[in-house]
């Protein structure tokens, strides 16, 4: 742990700078050190609306509501990519996993860091405006990475969810707390590292904790008091479901129904340690005011013994009325999971295809399973899957104290990273892991807020590992083109207007890619991991792309503290 | 002293403590002193313990402290030392040790680094099972999550062993990640994680 002394503090403090180097470590200092206020303008609902039609700002964590990753900006396109350069670059004070997508309105950036700390930069030149350094409790129970996917801004208030379960709104000028909510219990396995989606007079927000026993949910609390409005519990009281044996693509699970309805029998429904976190952002359908999200995976997650059932409504896609919080209707890929290749990569709301070749309003969802799926919004009904992204082999094999080898691995396939869209080529573009990996189980029980595998997952380390770039045409379910990467993927991935792709590797390679083909056409190293989703925006006529490179916890990716922005001139 | 007689004494001096715990003073008035003044008999007046078996506690991740006597209260982890001397804390009590400790700086234990064969198959299997996950990047923990780099070799290997024969049964998680892990590659972190 580095610490400065309590004069160099203060110094630090006055002239707006905070030194103290943290590594694995937050730093311990004040609540708030601010050199400056950030000049912006309150951001209203109608700017949000139409956020996907800015070249100017990036307004939400996936730009738009329908969370497509497109930004309309040209100015950076295929013929001049390849002049793309640093523009400038910001190191936070916090060396760790880095999973922020930057939020840019009127000129002004605001970036996350591990730890929960929010930043507010010029955003064309990356000097520091503000720096909220949030006081952690103590108790903090979080299983892949302290870290914090980044904010959303409302009117002048910017809001983010923190590390030991809290929902803070700031003043989006000055960063001043205007006001901190108790999400839920961090002792009992709550936390937080996604973004808040902020409509109207709600925030929304999702919960860690599947890998502890938690009951999921998505809340929404009052955007201006922070009081909790409604909560929608992602495991009902009545989970059991249909008992389906098999998966959304049809393949066998290999379930003892019969066993499970035994132990039904003997312990009830256990819908309340059921596990059901919600990791990403849902998209909001704006004209029937309806949110769409997916459910991780239940608990424990690789031991199903004491948890009969189809466990509703983990692994699923779940639709809810955005005012009331009131059920709509939901599609589950895997009941009854046992390898924790849960659904966490945010849905996209993008027009589609149906079975009969008409278009009509979709959503899309890209699995850890390897497979791209497209739904019908109105009903949650599943169209197609796309064809495999990654390779698959023993599918559903059960776990076994032994171990049990399986591909996909744990972590996927699409793993939280946000996929990105482009409506003209009715493509989604998708970044994938390859890890094989064996699946353990071991039976306990439920453990009180602390790590509740069920098992393991292992890595295989005779067998190599690999990522990949996929760009899926969604009305066909086929793969249009595939980039291989040396590393498995995870971060995030943007396209433009200019027909570009732009993602990271955690080698610290950031690289654009011809949207149509896949054909490498810039790249640059950034010296540590690129695992955050990058954003585009506009300042003084300027395009500019940005993206965090500072590594990443879960697949241990090397660690850095970097915030980097290019431009062409 | 040595042995059982050594336990014998911390053993009495815990009991004798634990039926105390508030002495002749209220609660209240008791300093984080007093009450931290028991723990230093086996973690160590300077935070190096008087046994390998010990572990350090000083600079420890403060919420991983709380939890522990937490556990020990509930009898979630046992320990025959330990208990007696939790037994009449309160949540607050535990908080407030918990901090005291955690702000202490992390001594060293004087313990070697390990060689390169040892470190390679140490991190070879951190990077199967996981470790830093949760552990994070230098192993330096966070929250709930303890610090591992330079803690005892020794109590590290016992707390190894006891989570995968469940005598340690407060963490069922780390139990199915020890026993997923084979002995050689276990016995190789506890070398690797110490001398950090």
């Amino acid at each position: 742990m580095n610490r400065f002394s309590i004069g160099c503090a203060a110094l630090c403090g006055a002239v707006g700078l905070l030194t103290a180097a943290a590594s694995a470590q937050e730093v311990k200092q004040e609540t708030k050190s601010a050199s400056g206020q950030a000049k912006v303008s309150p951001v209203t609902q109608q700017l949000l609306n139409a956020a996907d039609k800015s070249a100017t700002n990036f307004l939400l964590t996936n730009g738009n509501y329908a969370q497509t990753r497109f930004h309309p900006a040209k100015q950076i396109d295929r013929d001049n990519v390849k002049k793309l350069h640093v523009a400038w670059i910001f190191q936070t004070d916090v060396k760790e996993s880095l999973e922020t997508s930057p939020i840019v309105v009127d000129g002004v950036m605001y970036v996350t860091t591990s730890f929960s700390h929010v930043y507010a930069l010029d955003a064309k030149t990356g000097v520091q405006l503000w720096h909220y350094n949030h006081k952690m409790g103590p108790i903090t129970t979080y299983c892949c990475g302290p870290n914090n996917r980044g904010v959303q801004i409302l009117g002048d208030l910017v809001y983010v969810a923190t590390l030991d379960s809290k929902l803070v709104a700031l003043n989006a000028k000055t960063g001043d707390v205007v006001w901190k909510s108790d999400i839920a219990d961090p002792e009992l396995g709550y936390s937080e590292t996604m973004a808040p989606t902020v409509i109207k007079d709600k925030v929304l927000i999702g919960t860690n904790g599947g890998e502890y026993g938690i009951r999921g949910f998505v809340k929404a609390f009052d955007a201006k008091t922070g009081k909790l409005l409604w909560t929608f519990n992602t495991t009902p009281e009545s989970s059991v479901g249909v008992w389906a044996t098999k998966d959304a693509t049809g393949r066998d699970m290999h379930r003892d129904i019969q066993a499970e309805k035994d132990q039904l029998a003997k312990t009830g429904d256990p819908y309340q340690k059921l596990g059901g976190g919600v990791w990403q952002n849902p998209s909001v359908d704006l004209a029937t005011n309806r949110i769409y999200f997916v459910v991780g995976n239940p608990s424990p997650d690789l031991d199903g013994s004491n948890r009969p059932g189809d466990n509703l409504y983990t692994d699923s896609l779940v639709s809810l009325d955005l005012d009331t919080g009131k059920y709509a209707c939901h599609f589950q890929y895997i009941a009854h999971d046992l390898w924790d290749l849960d659904a966490v990569s945010p849905t996209v709301l993008v027009d589609v295809k149906g079975k009969d070749g008409k278009t009509i309003p979709g959503v899309i969802h890209a699995g850890k399973t390897g497979h791209i799926y497209v739904h019908d919004r109105r009903d949650c009904s599943l169209i197609r899957f796309s064809e495999a992204m990654v390779p698959q082999e023993n599918m559903w094999v059960l776990p076994t104290k032994e171990g049990a080898r399986m591909l996909p691995g744990a972590n996927g396939g699409v793993e939280w990273s946000p996929i990105a869209t482009d409506p003209e080529q009715s493509l989604a573009y998708a970044i994938n892991l390859h890890q094989p990996m064996n699946y353990f189980v071991e039976n306990s029980p439920y453990p009180n807020g602390k790590l509740w595998l069920g098992g393991a997952f292992k890595a295989i380390p005779t067998e190599a590992q690999a990522g990949n770039i996929t760009a899926v045409n969604y009305n066909t379910g086929k793969i249009k083109w595939q980039v291989k990467t040396p590393e498995p993927m995870i971060g995030g991935i943007l396209a433009t207007a200019g027909g570009l792709v732009f993602t990271g590797e955690g080698n610290g390679k950031f690289a654009a890619y011809n949207s149509s083909n896949g054909k490498e056409l810039w790249n640059f190293r950034a010296g540590a991991g690129v695992n955050a989703p990058p954003s585009s925006y506009m300042v003084g006529g300027k395009q500019y792309i940005v993206v965090g490179a500072g590594g990443n916890t879960q697949v241990d990716f090397h660690r850095g503290n970097n915030i980097i922005a290019f431009s062409l001139d | 002293m040595v042995g059982k007689s050594k336990r014998a004494f911390v053993v009495a001096v815990g009991l004798g403590f634990g039926l105390n715990f508030y002495g002749s003073l209220p609660a209240a008035a008791q300093s984080i002193e007093d009450k931290t003044q028991v723990c230093a008999g086996c973690h160590g007046q300077d935070g190096k313990p008087i046994d390998k078996t010990i572990p350090v506690i000083w600079g420890q991740q403060q919420g991983y402290l709380y939890i522990q006597l937490r556990d020990f209260k509930r009898n979630d982890r046992k320990n025959e030392i330990m208990q007696p001397i939790v037994s009449s804390m309160e949540r607050q009590d535990m908080m407030d040790i918990a901090e005291y400790f955690s702000n202490k700086p992390w001594p060293d234990l004087g313990q070697p680094r390990a060689s390169k064969d040892v470190s390679d198959r140490a991190l070879s299997a951190n990077h199967s099972v996981g470790c830093t996950g949760c552990h994070l990047d230098h192993f330096q923990g966070d929250g709930t999550v303890p610090r591992l780099a330079g803690q005892s070799r020794e109590y590290m290997a016992k707390t190894i062993a006891d989570f995968r024969s469940r005598a340690r049964g407060n963490n069922p998680g780390m139990t199915d990640l020890m026993l997923a892990t084979s002995p050689d590659d276990l016995a190789a972190l506890s070398e690797y994680l110490s001398g950090l």
